[in-house]
């Protein structure tokens, strides 16, 4: 009798700790979840009701989260200096088309590296290990000067010289800064993104390639028809990371593009704009900014939480580090 | 008959490869193996830009001028350095503790998904600049010669918690080390999302096997988990490394940025550059090669 009710205490003993560790974990997940919440969302939250506001907004200390009168005429100040539907155009007809190249072109080189054996397989992969380890902006300032005369394997500067004639390309102001290296996969994180796609193609089984090889499909047939259908998950990861990158990338435009600049290069010189479009007219300077700042984000905001499910389901299975 | 079609087919296969790599090596050749070493070039000439690009080799000058002479760069190379050094262990350590925890299933757990990559989404960029108030701090620069007064610093840690009611020294103490702590987290964004690729990747079974053989959940983290991970933290090593060194409130990336484009001295600059990449270089391997021959060394 006495053995049973210590064995019943035993048990709840131990089914108590059990609980107790459970709700242990817990509530340090949450506390966790909480914190990174907040250090997350609030910068947002900030911009947001930053942008809502009018001067004397700002000048009321009283008034720290929620505006007095949501003061959108920021928004449309800020439509006004960014000039946003050009700089918009600008930026998705460089940037983003830039970044679908850049997918299309890694996946391409991907493929031969993940699959195929050839004698420089090891150098070339040694060599796109160094674009990863060696950032852009090491070597942006010579980009720069590449892009400013630029010269096809020299080839155009020999015909110049015959002809006589300067026949080097400036290609300084015009999206093909983005676009060449986007082509030939060495565009802007491509090191990056081959590497996902090839530890992605590592887990795909080779069955199905080699009965479209036996079926008399060539390479390309190959690629196209199975490769790419296959790694649709992959191919959305990239390219989200892609666009995304691209959207904020303002280092090299901001040097590439002295015109036709596109959104983030503009946001990043925001309050000169303002003052110099705007002036006194602006009700808020800061106001304004925060304004930009947001329809700078909105876009691609919008873009990750139609997507967010998807991309974080394809995080899943992408086994980015195999 | 039949090994000479498999060499016919292996032949096939590496023409097939050079295929599909070539495009890739003349990107190669013509957008970053010709920069990179027109960039190394630049460190150890003389460059004017005015009578179409004279270089003259003038050897290690500009980076004794740095070591000798320049006043900021020492410095500026010892703060990128030390922040380099305590941010990385906490970058590490915070992103595989918020991947394990959004790998675990909870209430809400989406949500905190999607939470977590924000800063993967907006901190990359120009936005950081916003967030943080760097943006705003320039332009009030320029404002009060204009008479505005409005002052905006992004979130304001000292604020909050003199409103809370602690002392002063306390309060800038904190404050500081909130502030840091806040940028770490807002950098995590991509190691998260790796974290999280590499622990979908532990099968189940090992799980099972550990919890049969009694493990707690600390041991099965630290003779599971971790060591299963180990290519992945190496990866998130490196990408972390990359990634502070061109940290946008980086010193030296700043100085070096000013010379171009407000001095447009590009010799300086590239010098700067190199000199910064060997010494972040030596460092980042050196982490690297500890963490491969003490951890790596211990799992095999």
């Amino acid at each position: 009798m006495k053995g049973l009710t210590l064995k019943k205490n035993l048990k709840s003993n131990y089914e108590y700790k059990k609980v107790a560790s459970k709700v242990a974990v817990s509530l340090f997940r949450y506390a966790m979840l909480i914190a990174v919440g907040f250090t997350v969302l609030s910068p947002l939250f900030q911009i947001i009701s930053n942008s809502l506001k009018n001067q004397s907004d700002f000048m009321n200390t009283s008034v720290s989260w929620i505006p007095t009168t949501f003061f959108y005429q920021n928004y449309i100040d800020a439509f006004h200096v960014m000039d946003y539907l050009k700089t918009f155009l600008n930026t998705v007809s460089i940037m983003v088309l830039s970044a679908f190249l850049e997918v299309a072109a890694c996946g391409v080189a991907a493929y031969g590296f993940a699959r195929f054996k050839f004698p420089e397989r090891k150098i070339l992969y040694a060599l796109l290990l160094i674009t990863i380890l060696v950032p852009v902006r090491m070597t942006f300032l010579a980009q720069y000067v590449n892009f400013r005369n630029f010269d096809f394997f020299g080839i155009t500067s020999i015909i110049g010289d015959l002809i006589g004639k300067d026949l080097t390309i400036n290609l300084i102001n015009t999206p093909f800064t983005f676009y060449l290296p986007s082509i030939f996969g060495v565009g802007y994180q491509s090191g990056l993104f081959i590497m996902i796609y090839i530890q992605f193609l590592k887990g795909i089984p080779k069955e199905l390639e080699e009965a479209a090889w036996i079926d008399g499909a060539g390479p390309i047939g190959t690629f196209v028809r199975i490769i790419v259908p296959s790694s649709s998950v992959a191919i959305l990861t990239v390219t989200i990371l892609s666009i995304i990158w691209h959207w904020n990338e303002y280092y090299l435009t901001a040097l590439y593009f002295n015109e036709n600049q596109p959104l983030a290069v503009v946001l990043s010189g925001i309050m000169e704009l303002i003052k110099l479009r705007g002036g006194d007219a602006i009700n808020s300077h800061t106001g304004v900014a925060m304004a930009s700042c947001m329809l700078f984000i909105l876009p691609v905001l919008i873009m990750y939480l139609i997507l967010q499910k998807k991309f974080i389901k394809s995080i899943d299975s992408v086994g980015i580090v195999g | 008959m039949r090994n000479k079609k498999v060499t016919g087919i292996e032949r096939l296969k590496v023409r097939y490869g050079r295929m599909f790599v070539l495009p890739w090596t003349i990107g190669l050749l013509l957008f970053f193996l010709v920069p990179l070493f027109s960039s190394i070039a630049y460190a150890f000439c003389n460059v004017s830009l005015v009578n179409d690009k004279m270089l003259s080799f003038v050897g290690f000058e500009h980076f004794k001028y740095l070591i000798n002479d320049d006043p900021n760069f020492m410095d500026n190379i010892k703060d990128a350095v030390t922040s380099f050094v305590y941010s990385l262990p906490i970058i590490v350590a915070l992103s595989l503790i918020f991947a394990i925890i959004l790998n675990q299933k909870f209430r809400g757990r989406i949500f905190a998904r999607a939470v977590f990559f924000l800063p993967v989404i907006i901190a990359t960029g120009v936005v950081m600049q916003f967030v943080t108030g760097a943006a705003l701090q320039e332009g009030a620069a320029l404002s009060t010669s204009m008479g505005e007064t409005e002052s905006y610093s992004g979130i304001r840690f000292d604020e909050l918690l003199i409103n809370l009611g602690l002392p002063q020294s306390i309060t800038e103490l904190l404050s500081d080390y909130i502030a840091r702590v806040f940028n770490l987290v807002w950098s995590c964004g991509i190691q998260i999302l790796l974290f999280v690729a590499g622990l979908q990747s532990i099968p189940d079974q090992l799980y099972e096997v550990s919890k049969i053989e009694g493990a707690t959940t600390w041991e099965e983290f630290w003779f599971v988990t971790f060591p299963m991970l180990g290519n992945v933290t190496f990866l998130v090593l490196v990408y972390t490394i990359v990634d502070l060194f061109t940290a946008f409130d980086n010193p030296i990336m700043k100085q070096a940025y000013d010379l171009i484009s407000k001095n447009s001295v590009y010799d300086q600059s590239a010098a700067i550059l190199w000199a910064y990449f060997v010494v972040v270089g030596a460092v980042g391997a050196l982490i690297l090669l500890a963490y491969n021959r003490i951890l790596m060394k211990k799992w095999n």
